[in-house]
């Protein structure tokens, strides 16, 4: 993550109320050369498997006296030949433990069925209740599994014989990406040469270039991000020392930032441009005599008014408007914000819209005022999925923040409904190591980009930025559903 | 028993062993005496679905004991469509409808009917076994139908099948040479295919056996991937230039386009006809029988039945649907499936995970895991692949062909229609089910 002016020099810095801007003219040394040289932007990721008991998906349950039934039964038959007796169904070694089939390894079911399909009499292969039971209604146990897995090692979750799901639906579901059939030249897929960009920017954009005999061109602070997703906020009781550090870490790490609210910051000490402290109302002159002299990027606010008062003592910080998606952004935008935060709850629920809609609606809104350009837009709430992102920016976020998915790979319990900060019934395991913390939070977002590539890849667009408000390149199943059905009897919108 | 003991391998009587087991299972499951297996079946393919299928397999017609086999439970496509047989009553049943479709439509080149309106998926040698192979070409020679290479061209053991087999060009390249263009009664240019669409192939190194590798002409035990696009083709007349590439080295080939269902689908099957294609063959997103992203199988592109409507409605605009025949794919399950995407349009369809539920698939997505596929069907695995014997599997394979074109004379005859052709289009027989049950999950990913 880069602080950035609007004349592209990228440099860090610490800011200074006092200061207008302390970008740098031109570069000189040999280290800030280097700096700017380019390098491919790369999460790393590591195999980094649960440490804390996950339920297997499914239950092997065997009928011991059938089995040895069988057993003799085949000894007889092949005449003693115990390498074709011992032989399982199994090819996934369920059955290849010292004793066999009389305690089958769960653990090592995949649920291909083969020796249930062999055995119907003997073998039997369940759902796990406990497995059932993880998530909520929101977040389901799928949803739960497949994010354990791309913290386990960062991969996109890759699946044989097709689609198993509903046919669309609501929300996220009923929303399809496109794709770009016979290509335009531009473009080279995700295994082609061409790179395709995942960065975004944080702050005011310079919306015309002044040709009228200026000789600087508006300089508004900028934020760079390699990826289009940074840590939200948490519900407060579950930070703990320990959280606060995998959280900080793993920000700093895949170079995005992580917002977190003032005191604890401040109780902790944690430092770093890549920490967004949210400073409630009243804590305005705490935070600017805090940060007068400390290294910050971005600052969370959750009104108007501590907005000006941060504006008026830091002019070149980022400062984003944290409000719900139902906030009519009108005034704000004339007051001269342009970034903001807005929130759905965990969810996607926003008033009595889903976060989707909600988007776009906010989206419209500041298209609208002519401004959409100047502004960044991060959402969260309810983006508990690697496809939720791109269909979020498709729908006219800039950017997302992710909330409950972090708790999720870091193996916390949803432990029933959880709606929002307030009411949610998250329980974290015991204190967690940062290394391993971090990097499932890393193999997240290593994952998740990947599959943001491989949307943006199978569309050819070549930068996430371009994405933003297409939704030219989104297909809905109402629109479709009212094209294809539409002349056929009983079909209604 | 002890001589035949003595005369095979311990690797012959463990196949024999489990081969025996398996199939008694595939009897026992789906007359429901030990009940249904907990863990079976999705919303697309119900377990109800998946045992009437291992029933038509078996006894070439539908099963009798109740099960559902004519639609899943996914709430929405052809889940929620049905025929208004309330009209029916007018044609004779004195003789069978006629069921066969033409794959080529224009003034000028070979005739090429088929007996039943759907062929063989493409799926290519290393992604499924050569057995698998095999089968499928047996039964599409027995039919007079076709079945598909897929991309890696094919061994040795299918060219006395080879006036069956669909010879497919992906970008890859793979296993293409001029005899297996030379041999081709149809050659298919994958542009995409449904279940990952704008993401190429992906053969993983396990699979690249050294026979498969041999075929491909690449370094055995290495994943292979397929880039997405042909690098070669940005316009439709670098599409025509591939098809005149083709046309050189056999002038009798049909031309097939395999597309995926983007929103502009409807002008690239415009575009395609123009360049030459024969058949446009449309693949929707949720089918697929290989490995793919979870997020590009739900995701990217439309399902099948949004996509056959929109093209066919185009192509009538634009005065060329008689000329071109438009194949529906990627999620076409069932008879009556068959007969709906014509109805919404479609000319013909293309069957691939049917065929391999019909040979044993349990669906349980582990294609790409360990030795590969469990009961022989997606792996190179030389001992799990002696798990499918191709006469048998043949033999199941006719026998679901014989019930499904059966259920299209059926769903025919009930509608008052003499051939599969005048369906076509008929969307005033269908019928639309709304689902009341509102989803109950937003975020629930499959």
């Amino acid at each position: 993550m880069s602080i950035a002016s609007q004349s592209g020099l990228e440099k860090k810095i610490f800011l200074d109320p006092t200061k207008q801007s302390t970008l740098p003219k031109k570069q000189n040394t040999k280290s800030e050369k280097a700096s700017v040289e380019y390098q491919r932007y790369e999460i790393e990721t590591a195999k980094t498997p649960q440490i804390f008991p996950y339920p297997n998906r499914f239950r092997v349950k065997v009928k011991k006296h059938r089995l040895l039934l069988l057993i003799l039964k085949e000894i007889f038959h092949y005449r003693g030949k115990m390498k074709v007796v011992k032989d399982p169904p199994c090819v996934y070694g369920v059955f290849s433990g010292p004793v066999g089939g009389m305690i089958p390894r769960e653990h090592l079911c995949v649920g291909c069925l083969r020796c249930t399909t062999q055995h119907p009499d003997l073998a039997r292969i369940e759902f796990n209740a406990d497995f059932l039971k993880l998530g909520d209604s929101y977040f389901s146990n799928e949803l739960i599994d497949t994010i354990m897995n791309e913290a386990k090692d960062g991969n996109v979750p890759v699946k044989g014989a097709g689609y198993r799901g509903r046919f669309g639906g609501t929300g996220w579901n009923g929303m399809w990406t496109d794709m770009s059939e016979i290509v335009r030249p531009t473009r080279d897929g995700i295994h082609g040469r061409e790179f395709i960009s995942t960065v975004v920017d944080i702050g005011e954009k310079a919306s015309f270039l002044d040709f009228s005999g200026k000789t600087e061109f508006p300089s508004f602070p900028k934020i760079n991000l390699p990826l289009p997703m940074i840590l939200d906020l948490l519900p407060e009781d579950v930070y703990r020392s320990d959280i606060l550090q995998i959280l900080s870490n793993s920000a700093k790490k895949v170079e995005s930032l992580v917002v977190l609210p003032f005191s604890l910051i401040k109780k902790e000490s944690l430092t770093g441009s890549h920490i967004v402290p949210l400073v409630k109302k009243g804590e305005e002159d705490e935070f600017s005599q805090y940060y007068s002299e400390r290294e910050i990027s971005m600052v969370e606010v959750e009104d108007a008014e501590s907005w000006q008062k941060i504006t008026n003592n830091f002019p070149q910080l980022i400062i984003a408007l944290r409000v719900g998606f139902t906030e009519d952004l009108s005034n704000h935008l004339k007051a001269g914000i342009r970034v903001f935060h807005l929130t759905a709850n965990y969810h996607g629920q926003a008033g009595n819209e889903f976060v989707l809609d909600a988007i776009g609606h906010a989206h419209r809104q500041v298209v609208k005022h002519r401004l959409r350009e100047q502004t960044t837009l991060i959402g969260s709430g309810g983006i508990i999925a690697a496809e939720h992102v791109p269909k979020a920016i498709i729908c006219g976020l800039d950017l997302v923040a992710l909330d409950t998915p972090i708790l999720v790979a870091l193996q916390a319990s949803l432990g029933g409904e959880s709606v929002s900060s307030d009411s949610h019934h998250i329980k974290l395991p015991p204190k967690l190591e940062s290394k391993w913390g971090t990097q499932r939070i890393e193999n997240l977002l290593s994952s998740w980009r990947d599959q943001l590539l491989e949307i943006l890849g199978a569309m050819g667009i070549r930068e996430v930025r371009r994405l933003r408000g297409e939704t030219g390149r989104a297909m809905f199943q109402k629109d479709l559903e009212k094209e294809a059905f539409g002349e056929i009897t009983g079909y209604h919108e | 028993m002890s001589n035949q003991l003595k005369d095979k391998t311990t690797e012959e009587l463990i196949v024999e062993k489990h081969l025996a087991a398996l199939t008694k299972g595939f009897q026992s499951w789906p007359t429901l005496e030990h009940g249904k297996m907990p863990a079976l079946g999705d919303a697309r393919w119900t377990a109800d679905l998946i045992y009437s299928t291992w029933v038509q397999a078996q006894t070439g017609s539908v099963p009798k004991n109740g099960l559902e086999y004519k639609v899943g439970n996914s709430g929405g496509g052809f889940d929620l469509l049905d025929f208004k047989f309330a009209d029916k009553a007018k044609a004779s049943t004195a003789k069978p409808a006629d069921t066969s479709i033409s794959l080529n439509k224009r003034s000028f080149g070979k005739r090429c009917d088929i007996p039943l309106p759907f062929y063989g998926a493409g799926m290519s040698y290393g992604s499924i076994s050569q057995q698998v192979m095999l089968s499928r070409a047996k039964v599409a020679k027995k039919w007079g139908t076709f079945t598909c290479s897929g991309e890696g061209g094919y061994p040795d053991e299918l060219i006395p099948y080879k006036d069956h087999v669909i010879t497919q060009v992906a970008t890859g390249l793979f296993g293409i040479r001029e005899e297996v263009i030379r041999y081709a009664p149809i050659v298919e240019f994958k542009y995409a295919q449904g279940a990952k669409p704008g993401l190429g192939g992906h053969l993983l190194g396990d699979k690249s056996s050294i026979a498969v590798s041999k075929i491909r002409e690449s370094v055995p035990w290495t994943s292979l991937f397929s880039p997405f696009p042909f690098h070669s083709v940005y316009s439709i007349e670098d599409h025509k230039k591939h098809i005149d590439w083709v046309k050189t080295i056999n002038p009798e080939a049909l031309i097939s386009v395999k597309v995926s269902t983007p929103n502009d689908v409807d002008m690239v099957a415009v575009g395609s006809y123009y360049a030459g294609a024969n058949i446009i063959h449309l693949d929707g997103s949720y089918g697929g029988t290989g490995a793919a992203p979870q997020i590009a199988k739900k995701n990217i592109a439309m399902p099948i039945e949004l996509a056959i409507p929109k093209v066919h409605k185009h192509l009538v605009k634009e005065g060329i649907r008689e000329e071109v025949v438009l194949i529906a794919s990627g999620g076409i399950r069932t008879a009556h499936d068959i007969a709906k995407a014509i109805a919404l349009g479609a000319d013909g369809c293309v069957l691939g995970t049917s065929e391999l539920v019909a040979l044993g698939c349990t669906r349980c997505s582990n294609c790409e895991r360990g030795r590969g596929c469990p009961f022989g069907l997606t792996t190179t695995d030389a001992q799990l692949s002696q798990l499918i014997q191709p006469d048998r599997a043949a033999e199941k394979l006719d026998n679901l062909y014989r019930s499904i074109q059966e259920q299209l004379q059926e769903i025919l005859r009930d509608l008052g229609l003499s051939s599969i052709k005048e369906l076509r289009g008929r969307v005033d027989l269908l019928l639309y089910k709304r689902e009341n049950q509102k989803e109950k999950t937003e975020g629930e990913k499959n």
